[in-house]
């Protein structure tokens, strides 16, 4: 469904930013109130829930037993995927996997994927014959804004979560899964003519294009997506980009003390 | 269900393999109103099942075909999420959740008011987090609550919860592993201010006297569950009062 | 199973609760009566008012009525009526012939387009729910300034308080105008502080509104607002 936007949102929201302020009263830089509780799903393998302002995404992990793939006999798989189902809110309809939900799985997935937080020939079992595949499942049952920060923040710390359930399969013993980094999304969204980091459902209702951006441990990029309509200038990115640093810095202090492998 | 009489579910002085007495259910906690963007929302646990649910509505109902002049229509959708089972599920509807958000959408449109609200949809959004056996009773008594915390009318709730027999005796909510070896699993929804039955299913094997036992123990738990459903809802408004 | 007395202290009700009452009584809002009995339909609390037992809800959407002040987003235009958006169930339809300005035909979109924020009256509901709105009348009119927020149906009385008081003095304190419409939706027009400080007014009663002591509260809250000054 296509939201309507209250042309008196557009117009609030650009005078709002000529003054620097936002609507709930953050500054440009300031996120909302996060909380992470992992290991909190019975059946999942590892799991976390995020509440990020109004926002709430679930994250589970599940293992499967598969042939490698011909070219790289000796690795397993990782897969991330995200579902956007109704319960998320009113914009969202019943039916196959929408372009927005497969772009969330899609850009959470890459910036696991390229940390290298994952040694994927750990997940050999007999090489040549079977892996390991990792599946993280991404559940938005709340969209407040801001959906892709809380999914990634949830994938990552539900495989630090993980305990690789081997006895299962009669592959060994359950063993906690190896993750090595801690990649961290930090995103932002133009509102009222200028960036703003983690925009809420007003914001992003009212706002223009988003930009995604995925670092790891040391400050590395991993993974980037600009989304929705609108154009930026490289000395915009570089702005956001040095704020994205510290906040990464903070989520990622978050993520590694709720705990895990 | 799945295999029979192979498996021990019961322990020698009559309990059950968790400890449960044979007219006893698992725990049920229950919390209104956790979806912030939804009309009404509640979340079940029952047991180790999780199951949330979010309700929208009433909204005008489209495509047109759908619409009835005379009432609203419940659009209900019982989801598994792909990490709730021991194996995972893919994505997407499948035979079963097709067929239990049918009978659940039959089975709240017997107790809300739908008459109130032509040509409207409301729609209830179950999401299953956790699977133990029981997500669809677990998934009926979420959608009751979050249907009464949207303030949406009815003339009573339903409590779902069922009964069922292993190693040839009746026994209260069956857990994963009895649902699994057991013989039979009669799961219903209750209006539990009159006793009627607004659903019901059942597979395996059953006598008469068994069935009655059966119906016995559910009257039994729903009272217990109706309790834990209207505390939830009033939670919310007592506290600070 | 409970009793309604009147004057006594309110109790909370919920979906199915039998309603004992020894005299013969007429069934309100929210109450049912099947198989001789008094069924409240609603989560809300218990009235007994003259011979009328009713539940005043606290949850629940917006229906229109006839006559209801709204604030509506223009969703659909055609050649000679608008679609306004108003949180119920249905779009309510906006005649040319009950816009404020003389339209010809096929220039609706000259006057107002989607997205445009309207202060309108519920003309009529009919029997299908369908709601048509007018815009002729005093205050009504296209909103070209300020913001608009949500609140529940059933807390825009509190919000209000006895007489507008409540709005009033908001509206002093924080040298803002408020037009609250019934369907859940507020607009409030000022200075950003001002804005800013009715708007944590109702966050507050989002919050509060149900408690027992919120008007107290509330009251005590709104005295400390202060606008640009």
């Amino acid at each position: 469904m296509v939201e309507l936007v209250p042309q008196l949102l557009r117009q609030e929201l650009a005078d709002l930013a000529a003054m620097g302020k936002r609507r709930d009263g953050r500054s440009q830089w300031e996120s909302r109130h996060i909380e992470l509780e992992v290991d909190c799903l019975y059946n999942a393998d590892g799991s976390a829930k995020v509440t990020w302002g109004d926002t709430i995404v679930y994250a589970g992990v599940k293992f499967e037993i598969r042939q490698p793939w011909p070219d790289r006999p000796s690795e397993g798989s990782l897969m991330c995927g995200a579902e956007l189902r109704p319960i998320a809110g009113k914009k969202y309809e019943p039916g196959p996997p929408s372009p927005e939900s497969i772009e969330l799985g899609r850009v959470v997935d890459r910036g696991i994927r390229e940390s290298g937080c994952i040694d994927l020939g750990s997940l050999c079992v007999i090489p040549g014959e079977s892996v390991y595949g990792v599946m993280v499942d991404i559940h938005v049952v709340s969209d407040s804004g801001n959906i892709f920060d809380a999914s990634a923040l949830a994938a990552i710390a539900a495989l630090r979560t993980t305990i690789v359930p081997a006895s299962k399969f009669d592959t060994g013993e359950d063993h906690p899964l190896k993750i090595t980094k801690t990649p961290i999304m930090c995103s932002f969204t133009r509102v009222g003519g200028r960036f703003v980091m983690d925009a809420n459902a007003d914001e992003e209702l009212g706002g223009d294009e988003r930009i995604h951006i995925t670092l790891g441990d040391d400050g590395h990029l991993h993974s980037l997506q600009k989304g929705l309509k609108g154009v930026f200038s490289p000395a915009e990115f570089a702005e956001i980009l040095e704020v994205s640093q510290n906040q990464c810095d903070v989520l990622r202090k978050m993520v590694e003390s709720a705990g895990g492998n | 269900m799945g295999g029979y009489g192979d498996v021990k579910l019961l322990n020698d002085d009559g309990t059950r393999l968790d400890g449960r007495k044979v007219d006893e259910m698992r725990s049920v906690e229950i919390k209104a109103g956790i979806l912030p963007n939804a009309d009404g929302s509640a979340w079940v646990k029952h047991g180790l099942n999780v199951a949330i649910c979010a309700v929208y509505g009433p909204v005008e109902a489209h495509p047109r075909k759908i619409q009835r002049q005379d009432r609203a229509v419940i659009d209900v959708r019982y989801n598994m999420a792909p990490f709730s089972t021991s194996d995972r599920i893919r994505p997407g509807y499948n035979r079963r959740s097709r067929e239990i958000s049918k009978v659940t959408a039959e089975a709240l449109e017997s107790v809300v008011l739908v008459e109130r609200f032509p040509r409207s949809k409301i729609s209830v959004e179950i999401e299953i987090l956790a699977a133990e056996a029981g997500t669809r009773c677990a998934g009926i008594t979420a959608a009751s609550v979050a249907l009464a915390d949207a303030g949406i009318p009815m003339r009573d709730l339903i409590v779902g919860v069922a009964s069922g027999k292993i190693e040839d005796t009746v026994v209260l909510d069956l857990d994963k592993a009895e649902d699994n070896y057991g013989q039979a699993d009669l799961p219903v929804g209750i209006l539990p201010t009159t006793g009627d039955l607004a659903f019901l299913q059942m597979d395996g094997d059953l006598s008469p006297d068994e069935f009655n036992l059966c119906m016995e123990y559910n009257q039994k738990a729903a009272k217990e569950i109706h309790e834990v459903m209207i505390k939830a809802l009033k939670e919310k408004y007592e506290e600070g009062a | 199973m409970s009793g309604a007395k009147s004057g006594a202290e309110p109790r909370l009700v919920t979906p199915g609760e039998v309603i004992e009452t020894s005299l013969e009584m007429r069934s309100g809002v929210g109450i049912t009566y099947e198989n001789n009995q008094y069924i409240s339909t609603r989560i809300g609390w218990l009235r007994e008012h003259n011979d009328t037992l009713s539940v005043d809800p606290i949850q629940g959407s917006y229906m229109p009525r006839s006559g209801d002040l709204v604030i509506g987003f223009i969703e659909a235009v055609r050649n000679n009526l608008w679609f306004a958006e108003i949180n119920g169930a249905f779009n309510g339809l906006l005649p040319m012939s009950l816009a404020p300005w003389k339209v010809e035909f096929g220039a609706a979109r000259q006057h107002m387009d989607i997205g445009d924020v309207i202060i309108a009256r519920v003309q009529e509901v009919d029997e299908s729910h369908s709601v048509v709105l007018t815009m002729k009348g005093v205050g009504l009119r296209k909103l070209k300034n300020g913001c608009v927020e949500s609140l529940g149906v059933q807390l825009l009385d509190k919000f209000r308080g006895e007489n507008n008081e409540n709005i009033r003095n908001m509206a002093s304190k924080s040298d803002t105008r408020i037009v609250v419409g019934e369907n859940g939706r507020i607009w409030i027009d000022g200075e950003p502080e001002g804005i800013q400080s009715v708007r944590e007014l109702i966050q507050f009663t989002k919050h509060c509104g149900h408690h027992k002591d919120f008007m107290a509260k509330f009251q005590e809250k709104i005295n400390k607002t202060r606008g640009e000054h």
